[in-house]
């Protein structure tokens, strides 16, 4: 029962566009280009100085092959104590945080939003603690495994490992709550054809849910460990200050925020320079990470489209 | 839920299966207008007519495949199912049989001036082929009626019409038998026979357009053969 | 000696489910190339199915006979896909999704409390709406996948997934590139894959729900053809809202209207003679 009049014919008309309609669209333009401008300028500075101050020191000799000897006078050394150390302590939270997350991750999305009413309810309380942690500062970890683990004794004093701890987590909540992003994006018509196929929960996941959430994960923790590359709170409490080498996590070890933060205190400007080197250092090495992450994504979206 | 029922959806497609219908119908009474001038020509000896009636065949045609193409487009276009398709299949059958209908006043009709010029003979044939055009006449409009309106009795009930129509069919044909020694009337009283016969015919399809009906009611077909002996 | 033979009955009994349960290692149930096997009825009883407080299906009760297509039509919202998913309870796993009735598949009853939920599932496979080939996996790994998730053994993997890309039609299409990706298939392809995928676990009943919704004719006709084919080893089920599909691909059709079966009878005869005015006016584009 159509109710629509036919169309009487007209002669069709393109107007164009007003001149009003013009003008406001330059003046937007031009805010917009202008705020761009404004974000810009702090980032420029940033990476000028960094560069200005830091190459310098970043390519001179030994900066890579010598620790710090921390001695007033003489050779400052390099930064080499600093970068494995770094490298290391992270390293092991990476290896606490990230399986640790993942599977709180699978937790919460694949178990706990299907079962009884009480499971439910315990998964929404775990997920609301878990984004509290992603906005808890990094100090308060640092504080709290000191309290916990240094200053009660536990395998010694200040140590490597204690740092890892709390650099776990810091990093726990970010792989958590990107992995939970990740895994809720998969399909659920893709769980739904592997239970079809008489797959029990377990195996969906692992068979089918996360290796096509892999390359987010990989994402998400790589992210995360960029982050805590750059923490400098925790490890002060933790790991305090060391300038020789070690591999041993279970003594006090070198870590590059750390070194940073001594060297910009020092009286001699050629250490300060050192720290300059360090931080141009970090962000070089953030910045790897950083496109590594992306290059990864951006292959997988390419490959699943 | 009721109401859902009722909203009437498809509305398009329902306008033009009722148009098919419409036109099939219309042939129906083509067919009975053909019938009337047919009969009148034979009586009144009347050839101008019956060059009409023969003319005006072509109308029939062009309807047969007016509805022809019609259930064609239906077919292709629409898919119709269920009582739909028994209809558009029946509407096929029952345009069939208006074209051979009216083949059949075709056929009295150049009957007329092979029967030569003089005042038809014999008074009692003529009346009998009367009351067969009459009965005839009444089963075409009623066949119609009856598929109109989906009645099945009333569908069913021309068999016993065509019962009639048989029989006056045979009271003719003795007739003409009797009435064969007299050499004027002979071969006058043979073309009524055949006039007969094409009426008988014509009878015939009203009774497939019975069984048409009956089937699109109820989605069986059964032939009504062996018509009944019709009370004298 | 009449109480020693119901023992063994009771034993027969258990044994027979016991088999639908441990018959996740299909290989030990055939090991030689099986003729076409007798076929498996599925007999709903009694259904009832609710999300939560809301009501889907009210009481069905219908016999899927063997080796035959039945179709399931109805308009949007009677319940037809949630009945499917209760015969391979996979209706159950929605959140606050429950079914009470029986659904029993030669006699056994797919509900009972002792059987094994991926066993069900296993002889009563499914295939979706939305072609769905896992991602990461190449072309001959989605055929196996149903075998790998099942922890089949005794099965000659490599001969099974080529024997059925060869069912579904697709194995000269892809038998040079087995190890690409299974999502480099066209919309058709993709689909035969996740039917090869449902099959190569030999399921007894295949359940279709609106296989066909995302797919061109062309690929559309060549999927009814394969389920004409299919019929013959299987079981079939398709629920589906085109009304063409069933009347061209079915044995059998059940129209459904708000939760209950209002007709159960041959396609043909829905089709042609109806014998419920709902199903008359449903058919003939009255509603729905």
């Amino acid at each position: 029962m159509s109710t629509i009049e036919p169309k009487t014919a007209t002669r069709l008309q393109l107007p164009r566009i007003s001149a009003r309609r013009r003008t406001t669209d330059r003046v937007m333009r031009a805010l917009l280009a202008a705020a761009t401008m404004i974000a810009l300028v702090p980032l420029v500075l940033v990476i000028y100085y960094l560069l200005k101050e830091g190459l310098g020191s970043m390519t001179s000799a030994g900066f890579f092959t010598q620790d710090p000897t921390g001695s007033f006078f003489g050779q400052i050394g390099g930064i080499r104590s600093a970068l494995l150390g770094s490298l290391e302590i992270v390293a092991i939270a990476a290896a606490i945080a990230i399986p640790i997350g993942i599977g709180l991750a699978v937790f919460l999305v694949e178990y706990g939003g299907k079962g009884s009413k009480p499971m439910r309810v315990f998964a929404n309380t775990v997920r609301y603690f878990v984004d509290v942690m992603t906005g808890v500062p990094s100090i308060i970890f640092g504080l709290f495994i000191y309290i916990t683990l240094v200053i009660s004794h536990i395998g010694g004093n200040f140590a490597g490992w204690k740092g890892s701890v709390a650099l776990s987590l810091l990093m726990l909540p970010i792989v958590a709550r990107s992995t939970e992003l990740v895994l809720q994006t998969v399909p659920d018509t893709l769980r739904e054809a592997a239970l079809a196929l008489g797959a029990p929960r377990w195996r969906v996941t692992s068979r089918v849910v996360l290796p096509a959430a892999l390359p987010g994960i990989v994402t998400g923790s790589l992210l995360a460990t960029a982050r805590a590359l750059g923490e400098t709170a925790p490890l002060l409490f933790t790991v305090a200050v060391a300038n020789a080498l070690t591999f041993n996590p279970s003594q006090q070890m070198n870590s590059m925020p750390v070194q940073i933060y001594n060297d910009i205190l020092s009286p001699r400007s050629i250490v300060n320079s050192q720290a300059w080197g360090l931080g141009l250092t970090l962000v070089l090495i953030v910045l790897i990470l950083n496109l590594v992450a992306r290059g990864i994504s951006r292959k997988s979206r390419s490959a699943g489209s | 839920m009721a109401e859902a029922m009722e909203r009437d959806t498809r509305h398009q497609y329902r306008e033009e299966l009722h148009r098919l219908e419409e036109q099939t119908m219309g042939g129906l009474e083509l067919v009975v207008s053909q019938l009337d001038r047919a009969i009148e020509a034979i009586a009144y000896q009347d050839v101008e007519l019956a060059a009409m009636v023969v003319a005006d065949d072509d109308r029939i045609d062009g309807r047969y495949l007016e509805v022809h193409q019609g259930v064609l487009s239906m077919l292709a276009l629409q898919a119709p199912v269920a009582s739909d398709l028994r209809v558009v299949a029946a509407l096929l059958h029952i345009i069939r049989c208006v074209e051979r209908m009216g083949d059949q006043c075709v056929n009295m009709a150049t009957l007329v001036p092979l029967t030569g010029h003089e005042a038809p003979k014999d008074k009692d044939i003529l009346d009998l082929l009367e009351q067969m055009s009459n009965a005839t006449r009444q089963q075409v409009r009623e066949a119609r009626e009856a598929f109109r309106t989906r009645h099945v009795s009333m569908a069913q009930d021309l068999v016993r019409q065509d019962a009639l129509v048989n029989q006056l069919n045979r009271k003719i044909f003795q007739r003409a038998v009797d009435v064969g020694d007299e050499p004027e009337l002979r071969e006058w009283a043979m073309f009524m026979i055949l006039v007969a016969r094409c009426l008988e015919r014509i009878g015939d399809n009203t009774v497939e357009i019975a069984e048409q009906t009956v089937f699109v009611v109820t989605g069986l077909f059964r032939e009504f053969s062996g018509t009944p002996e019709a009370p004298s | 000696m009449s109480n020693a033979a119901k023992t063994d009955e009771q034993e027969a009994t258990q044994v027979s489910t016991k088999s639908a349960e441990t018959t996740t290692k299909p290989g030990t149930r055939q090991a030689d190339p099986a003729p076409a096997s007798a076929g498996h009825s599925v007999s709903v009883n009694d259904l009832h199915a609710y999300y939560g407080s809301t009501e889907a299906v009210k009481g069905i009760g219908i016999e899927f006979a063997a080796n035959q297509v039945t179709a399931i039509i109805g308009p949007s919202g009677c319940g037809k896909s949630t009945m499917l998913r209760c015969i391979n309870r996979m209706h159950e796993e929605i959140q606050g999704a429950r079914a009470t009735g029986q659904v029993t598949l030669d006699g056994l009853d797919l509900y009972a409390p002792e059987v094994d939920l991926t066993a069900v599932r296993r002889l009563v496979g499914m295939v979706f709406q939305k072609p769905t080939p896992f991602p990461t996996m190449s072309i001959a790994q989605n055929v196996a996948a149903g075998l790998k998730f099942t922890g089949a053994k005794n099965v000659d993997v490599k001969q099974r997934v080529e024997q059925s890309l060869q069912a579904v039609g697709l194995w000269d299409e892809v038998k040079d590139r087995l190890n690409s990706p299974g999502i480099g298939l066209s919309g058709g392809q993709q689909q035969r894959l996740c039917i090869a995928r449902t099959i190569a676990v030999e399921p007894e009943v295949i359940l279709l729900d609106e296989p066909c919704s995302a797919l061109d004719p062309a690929a559309t006709l060549k999927i009814e053809e394969l389920i004409a084919e299919l019929k013959a080893q299987f079981t079939i089920i398709i629920v589906t809202h085109n009304m063409q599909q069933a009347s061209r691909a079915s044995d059998t059709t059940v129209f459904m209207l708000d939760g209950l079966v209002v007709e159960h009878a041959p396609t043909k005869q829905l089709f042609t003679n109806p014998k419920d005015n709902r199903t008359e006016r449903y058919v003939t584009g009255q509603f729905g």
